[in-house]
């Protein structure tokens, strides 16, 4: 039997009740702003009336995928969605996707060439097309005979760089032959992704056995992990940072023979804590994990980078100036503006 | 010939086969799945080899994802995805065909 799918607009009350009524048959039961807000679009298969099938994609991250089995051969309903998404998406120019679902889906996406990254008790996280994981490893710099080597890693968001950065890369830069640092690259901070990387990349330029690269798709900014799907026992942050300390356990860490993670000691903010706390969970014994106090400036403050965006809105520099690195300074004098703006724009500077 | 930009051809229904094609750097590299793999597995990936041979592709990619398709189906999805991924789609290759 052939099933036509249909666009859905979720802006027509009608269809968004209809389609909020059968994923909630299937037990998917949140649909908050802050996820329903990012989908791009939305298609669907009716039986007659009924809505039988439906999945929406949000950037290059498929969400709220869900189909009815009854009456037709098991899969192909789902394959028929899914497949659409996928072209859809590739007509967009977007050849990278990604889906995060409940664990027990994660052998479906696999059937339809999607690889998995890592998983929890709960839920996976999985990718199609390219660059994949592999080509992200393998473009990434390597020292000779690195399997023999001690390898540390660091990732951080550096929002924008400290010397509280800076003196957590210097301890893993002492304590190994060769350091990985890793600079999320979501588009969520008040500094961008490219001038985050530059000011680390400046920062660092002395240190010869450390080298920094962009996080690519796999060091995700944790909270950016879509959450909709799970139970309501599991909070989001658990599952999220778990999951991203599974890929790295999983994926990143063995292609690169790391193994120790350097991670600040967290005393101010909870949500990097608990993700301090998961990663100390999950990474041990394959990866050790080394929680290094924060550095204090004279005052006996903690340097964060929390501090010099709250300086930025205010635009008083002369209390951080002493936190920061020459290169990061300078950038955030010839740009306080530019930065200011970000701010009254909307951009937020608590958090991460 | 280089391949241009990854692209796609084909869906995932039940005598399909969607042939993506991505920029590689050693020969033509395909990852083939398919339930049917044990048993066609080398002629499907004979057929693409050969068809994508035929475009002058020797560097590149594949990832196919089998649902049963007949050869002539393969070579078909084959040829669309090679086209669109050489940015040719539109003028397309009959000596090919």
């Amino acid at each position: 039997m052939y099933e036509s799918i249909v666009d859905l607009n979720l802006n027509d009350a009608k269809v968004r009740t209809k389609w909020q009524a059968f994923l909630k048959s299937l037990g998917i039961a949140n649909f908050s702003d802050r996820e329903v807000d990012k989908i791009d679009f939305t298609i669907g298969i009716y039986n007659g009336d009924e809505l039988v099938a439906t999945g929406s994609a949000a950037g290059n991250v498929l969400k709220y995928v869900g189909v009815c089995n009854k009456g037709v051969t098991t899969g192909s309903r789902f394959n028929a969605i899914v497949g659409e998404l996928v072209n859809r998406l590739f007509q967009q120019q977007v050849f990278h996707i990604f889906v995060f679902t409940k664990k027990k889906y994660s052998e479906s996406f696999q059937h339809i060439g999607f690889e998995q990254l890592g998983d929890t008790d709960v839920a996976a996280f999985l990718e199609m097309g390219g660059p994949n994981i592999h080509d992200y490893l393998n473009d990434l710099l390597k020292v000779p005979n690195q399997q023999y080597q001690q390898i540390g890693a660091v990732v951080m968001n550096a929002n924008p760089f400290t010397l509280g950065h800076r003196y957590l890369v210097e301890k893993a830069a002492k304590e190994n032959d060769f350091v990985y640092v890793f600079v999320v690259s979501a588009n969520t901070s008040l500094f961008s992704a490219d001038e985050r990387l530059q000011l680390v990349r400046e920062g660092l330029s002395d240190l010869d056995n450390v080298v920094v690269v962009a996080g690519g798709d796999y060091m995700v900014s944790y909270a950016t992990f879509p959450a909709y799907f799970l139970p309501d026992n599991v909070t989001a942050t658990d599952y999220q940072t778990a999951l991203d300390a599974r890929v790295f356990k999983i994926q990143i860490a063995p292609a690169l023979h790391i193994t120790t993670r350097y991670v600040g000691s967290e005393p101010l903010s909870k949500t990097t804590n608990q993700y301090n706390q998961a990663l100390k969970r999950e990474l041990p014994p394959d990866v050790q994990v080394v929680e290094v106090p924060r550095k204090q400036d004279q005052t006996g403050a903690v340097i964060t980078a929390t501090r010099v965006r709250k300086a930025i809105k205010a635009g008083d520099l002369s209390n951080i100036i002493e936190s920061l690195p020459s290169s990061t300074y300078d950038f955030i004098k010839e740009n306080l503006h530019e930065l200011q703006a970000r701010i009254t724009k909307g951009m937020t500077i608590d958090g991460n | 010939m280089e391949i241009k930009q990854t692209a796609i051809a084909g869906t995932l229904e039940s005598s399909d086969i969607q042939i993506m094609l991505s920029k590689g750097q050693s020969g033509i590299q395909i990852d083939l799945e398919s339930d049917v793999k044990k048993q066609f597995g080398d002629q499907i990936n004979a057929v693409i080899t050969e068809t994508l041979k035929k475009f002058g592709i020797d560097h590149v990619k594949v990832k196919a994802l089998d649902k049963g398709a007949l050869d002539c189906v393969i070579k078909a999805r084959t040829i669309a995805a090679a086209q669109r991924a050489l940015k040719t789609a539109d003028q397309p290759a009959w000596e090919v065909l």
